[in-house]
């Protein structure tokens, strides 16, 4: 089992002809995503990877079943490609763009809600089940890093979640489903909002968020666990705890969220619910191991 | 990117909102006509990005000719650089109220907030009183309609002018939350002066930097960076900030390179600048490697563990970075990710040891600073 994606998710990709597109295409199928079809506007009949292209995501619903769609889009163009693949009743919908407008992203959470849909991204990697299936642009082969267990892991970070997902497969552990929700202010979906799909997953025992200084999804997460909502063990790794601070929100920041943001409030947050707070990436594997976490 | 104070109220005067009578000047000579045209007494501020200006000196009240001068002059030699100083009419002020528009990531709205308890003290209010900071979401589909404006302006108790010109104002306000792209734009303290008139007392407007390719009006100048590593970072829209330690970073992924700057100082090491070449950047071990040397550190120390930035592209970027520029310092490097096993052969037949563990880098890096 995994969560979000398996071998059965029918997936399509949106900008399947571009470099990016077509590169990642085919190393996601290669893993053994099931992609169906892609969408470039004006390219309907060409072949990528020998998979149909069609010029509307509406195009593609009408020949195929789609449960998901994968976004190799500009930032730009990203609010149009949501859209788009909303309207045409696709409900899982992963953008790996980096730079997406911050009232544009307001924008397609909002949409994503309102359409029950759930957007992963952007400015992620996007989601990889290993050995199984992945939406993005993860190098899948390096076995190190993605092999295939029973740890969920969340990140805010890219190349900051090999560094960490390494350590916790030195530890002899493995991943069940790893989700870049991303790194920008407004990601489509936040860290609390997976932890059901954790839950209720029996092949995942534990889960591993990779975090950072400012917002309050991490606090958001020891909320879930203070409800009783989230009942795995869960360890933390969060970076910027030498950071010098930074004064990027100004008042409001700290007005809208209460004066929480600091790694020092996450760090209280989540150990007040007993969840472990790594100081470094090696210590993640320790942490799941004292806290009982199996290895099979 | 965050504009100065002046700027944010030249945006505010454009959007209709009232701002004190002002003059930028910068050098003490300009002083005298400037005050010709505020009068006293008047406010001296000095426009630096940071905040909490007047709790440290940078923003004086001058009640006198002879204080003005004496403030301007001190503020000019200021360690911070100051290269502009705002000379401002000072206001007769009743009431300060504390407006702000931003974002609310969680339930995807924009937000009106408002407090009648304006002032410097605004972010311990939103501690210990929340309930007095005023929050009304936006559909930013629809944008700020007149009726909310209108609701919320109507229920803070204000005398029945300042309330109908409040209303006009947040409406002004969020066309500029709107039209720049706002991370926030914020008035704090606004004035409600003695004849009832609202006026600007301080301007606050960070443009979204994933919106500034449309964003074209303000741009960062030369002068707004205090080394010339960081003007050009900037240029090449490089993440790049200057310290003073010893070991210079070049490293991929903000994650990872905030990581490897906390295992730096858990091991005792220091940090000479923080340069991250990832993401849309990762083709840039040249330029990086460049401005890295503007920095005077002992070592460069290149920690990477990419996926679209690959490993083996980097490898070739630093090893024709180091053939270019003949680095007159060592170099450690962590390379790994995509295609690692090329950027491993890359690395070694350029005589660099390329090691796999961060920490174990970290280590490295910091005996070759100390010399050990």
């Amino acid at each position: 089992m995994s969560i979000f994606i398996d071998r059965d998710t029918k997936v399509c990709v949106q900008g399947i002809t571009g470099k990016e597109g077509s590169y990642w295409t085919k190393h996601m199928m290669e893993l053994g995503t099931n992609v169906v079809c892609g969408i470039t506007p004006g390219k309907e009949g060409q072949e990528v990877e020998g998979l149909p292209v069609y010029n509307s995501v509406k195009n593609a619903v009408a020949k195929h079943e789609i449960d998901a769609s994968m976004l190799f889009v500009p930032p730009k163009f990203t609010m149009d490609a949501v859209m788009e693949a909303l309207d045409a009743g696709i409900k899982k919908i992963v953008t790996i763009a980096d730079g997406i407008p911050l009232h544009e992203m307001v924008l397609i959470r909002q949409a994503a809600k309102e359409h029950n849909a759930i957007i992963v991204g952007g400015n992620t990697s996007g989601v990889i089940s290993p050995k199984l299936a992945m939406m993005g642009s993860f190098p899948h082969w390096i076995d190190r890093v993605y092999k295939k267990g029973n740890i969920g892991v969340m990140t805010r970070s890219g190349s900051l979640t090999n560094e960490v997902t390494a350590m916790i497969v030195k530890a002899g552990y493995g991943v069940s489903t790893l989700i870049g929700i991303g790194g920008d202010p407004v990601p489509g979906t936040r860290f609390a909002e997976f932890l059901n799909m954790y839950e209720n997953d029996p092949e995942t025992k534990a889960v591993v968020i990779i975090g950072e200084l400012g917002g309050i999804m991490e606090e958001e997460v020891a909320e879930e666990i203070a409800k009783g909502a989230f009942t795995k063990p869960l360890v933390a790794f969060l970076g910027g705890r030498t950071a010098p601070k930074g004064q990027k929100m100004g008042h409001a920041g700290a007005i809208v969220t209460g004066g929480k943001g600091s790694v020092e409030d996450k760090i209280r947050a989540l150990n007040g619910v007993g969840a472990l707070v790594a100081e470094r990436p090696r210590l993640v594997g320790t942490y799941l191991e004292q806290l009982g976490v199996p290895k099979e | 990117m965050k504009l100065y104070e002046y700027q944010a109220k030249q945006v505010f005067e454009e959007a209709g909102i009232k701002i004190p009578k002002s003059v930028l000047i910068e050098n003490v000579d300009e002083l005298e006509s400037a005050l010709e045209t505020v009068g006293l007494p008047c406010v001296v501020k000095s426009q630096v990005l940071s905040g909490g200006r007047g709790k440290a000196g940078l923003v004086v009240f001058t009640p006198t000719k002879e204080k003005a001068v004496a403030e301007t002059t001190r503020l000019f030699q200021h360690d911070l650089k100051i290269k502009k100083i705002l000379i401002e009419e000072a206001v007769n002020i009743k009431q300060e109220i504390y407006v702000a528009f931003t974002v609310d990531p969680v339930e995807a709205t924009g937000l009106l907030m408002v407090s009648v308890e304006g002032g410097v003290d605004i972010e311990q209010l939103a501690v210990t009183q929340p309930e007095k900071i005023i929050k009304e979401p936006i559909d930013l589909r629809y944008g700020l309609m007149p009726f909310q404006a209108s609701q919320v302006a109507y229920s803070l108790g204000l005398p029945e002018d300042v309330s109908k010109q409040l209303k006009k104002l947040f409406l002004q306000l969020y066309n500029v939350f709107k039209e720049y792209d706002a991370e926030l734009v914020e008035i704090n303290p606004l004035f409600v002066t003695e004849d009832m008139a609202l006026i600007a007392g301080d301007g606050k407007l960070m443009i979204d930097d994933n919106s500034m390719y449309r964003q074209t009006k303000y741009q960062k100048q030369e002068t707004d960076y205090r080394t010339e590593a960081e003007y050009e970072a900037s240029l090449e829209g490089i993440p790049f900030i200057q310290f003073d330690g010893d070991i210079g970073l070049m490293c991929a992924g903000a994650g990872l390179t905030t990581t490897v700057y906390d295992l730096i100082h858990y091991e005792g090491g220091t940090v000479a600048n923080y340069l991250e070449f990832g993401g849309p950047n990762y083709k840039k071990a040249l330029k990086s490697m460049e401005i890295c040397l503007k920095v005077p550190s002992k070592v460069i120390l290149i920690v990477t563990f990419g996926t679209i930035a690959r490993a083996d592209v980097m490898a070739q970027g630093i090893v024709d970075a180091i053939k270019q520029l003949n680095p007159d310092r060592p170099i450690v490097t962590c390379i790994r990710g995509t295609n690692e096993k090329e950027a491993v052969e890359t690395l070694k037949s350029a005589g660099l040891e390329p090691i796999f563990d961060t920490e174990e880098a970290v280590r490295k890096a910091i005996q070759l600073a100390k010399g050990v």
